[in-house]
């Protein structure tokens, strides 16, 4: 069954605002249905599918993992336990394939982003503060990929090996560059420290946003953390390549 | 005795399959003598990621030592991943490719 949002689901789930959505369906852009006894704009999920393979997918989930309420993404970048998303990689795996990319390269990048997808489902088990599951979205002709959780973030579960860390900042630092030694309870592993080794040493590059605190790496040695000032709950990854 | 690790699939990213893997794999372990040595195919494989080796081999290593023998290891998700395990383990792991 195709399921109707309203305009102010479809806005959300596109990360625009419902003015926008009313711009785009009277000029056209993005039109609406609307049911007759209401007169309400509706938008058939399908339909709001379709029309976001067109927009920034980093900016949709941005918006989502900004978001106070939670809710969940659309279906077709949503995967709501580690299967779905085990699934997904496996379909990229062939669509690299079709897409030409080497073996050696498609073998690395599907390496990281198992890392950081993986990362979200291990570390919020049981534990997620409201949506579980992550946003996991690519576009292999803009050479983009995307993935995003509504998880604790890693200053939270960080502190369960490191109970000092007291900010994002810090916490980011940690976890893309010490080696946190010794089997902990929590099983946090080292496998941020594996993406950046992976990214600095290729022509990728990778956005990592946790909290407030973000980090752009690519093939240089530098290590800066900056600070957003649009906090996110969770984390936000941007692969370019 | 030989392992195939293909059987556990293709691409081998998440901590919790790992985890899953050798616990679907510890039967088979009783059935190795002390002196023989384990053999593990990396053969097929198309991404491998620290999280999943961290939990399959590296316990088969704590266990084995150099009689875990880890073969076809040309893989450069592969290489990348046994390198930087070895790197914060601080060992090496026994390897025929």
């Amino acid at each position: 069954m195709n399921k109707l949002l309203t305009i102010g689901e479809a806005a959300n789930s596109l990360g625009y605002s419902i003015d926008t959505l009313r711009r785009w369906d009277k000029s056209g852009r993005f039109s609406a249905v609307r049911q007759t006894k209401t007169g309400y704009r509706h938008y058939p999920v399908s339909a709001i599918e379709t029309f976001s393979k067109n927009l920034d997918k980093f900016r949709i989930a941005k918006h989502w993992a900004k978001s106070k309420r939670g809710f969940e993404p659309l279906p077709c970048y949503f995967c709501s336990d580690s299967f779905v998303f085990q699934s997904r990689l496996l379909r990229l795996e062939r669509d690299l394939m079709e897409h030409e990319e080497t073996f050696d390269f498609s073998s690395l990048l599907l390496a990281i982003i198992g890392e950081i997808g993986n990362n979200s489902f291990d570390h919020n088990l049981g534990n997620w503060p409201d949506i579980a599951g992550i946003f996991f979205s690519y576009d292999l002709d803009k050479k983009k990929i995307v993935l995003a959780d509504r998880g604790q973030g890693i200053l939270k579960t960080l502190r369960k090996v490191r109970p000092g860390l007291n900010d994002n900042k810090k916490a980011l630092r940690v976890a893309f560059t010490e080696i946190i030694s010794g089997r902990s309870p929590e099983h946090r592993g080292n496998g941020l420290k594996f993406v950046k080794k992976i990214i600095t040493n290729s022509k990728m590059k990778l956005f990592f946003q946790t909290g407030d605190a973000k980090i752009h790496l690519k093939n240089k040695p530098e290590f800066k953390v900056d600070i957003d000032k649009n906090p996110i709950i969770g984390c936000l990854a941007k692969i370019e390549f | 005795m030989k392992l195939n690790l293909k059987k556990f699939g293709t691409i081998l990213t998440s901590r919790q399959l790992g985890k899953e893997a050798l616990l679907a794999f510890q039967p088979n372990l009783r059935e190795i003598s002390d002196k023989e040595e384990l053999e593990v195919d990396f053969k097929g494989i198309i991404s491998l990621s620290p999280s999943w080796a961290d939990e399959f081999l590296r316990p088969l290593f704590i266990k084995y030592k150099n009689r875990l023998i880890l073969k076809n290891t040309n893989n450069l998700s592969v290489k990348e991943t046994l390198s930087f395990l070895e790197k914060i383990g601080g060992f090496e792991f026994n390897k025929n490719s």
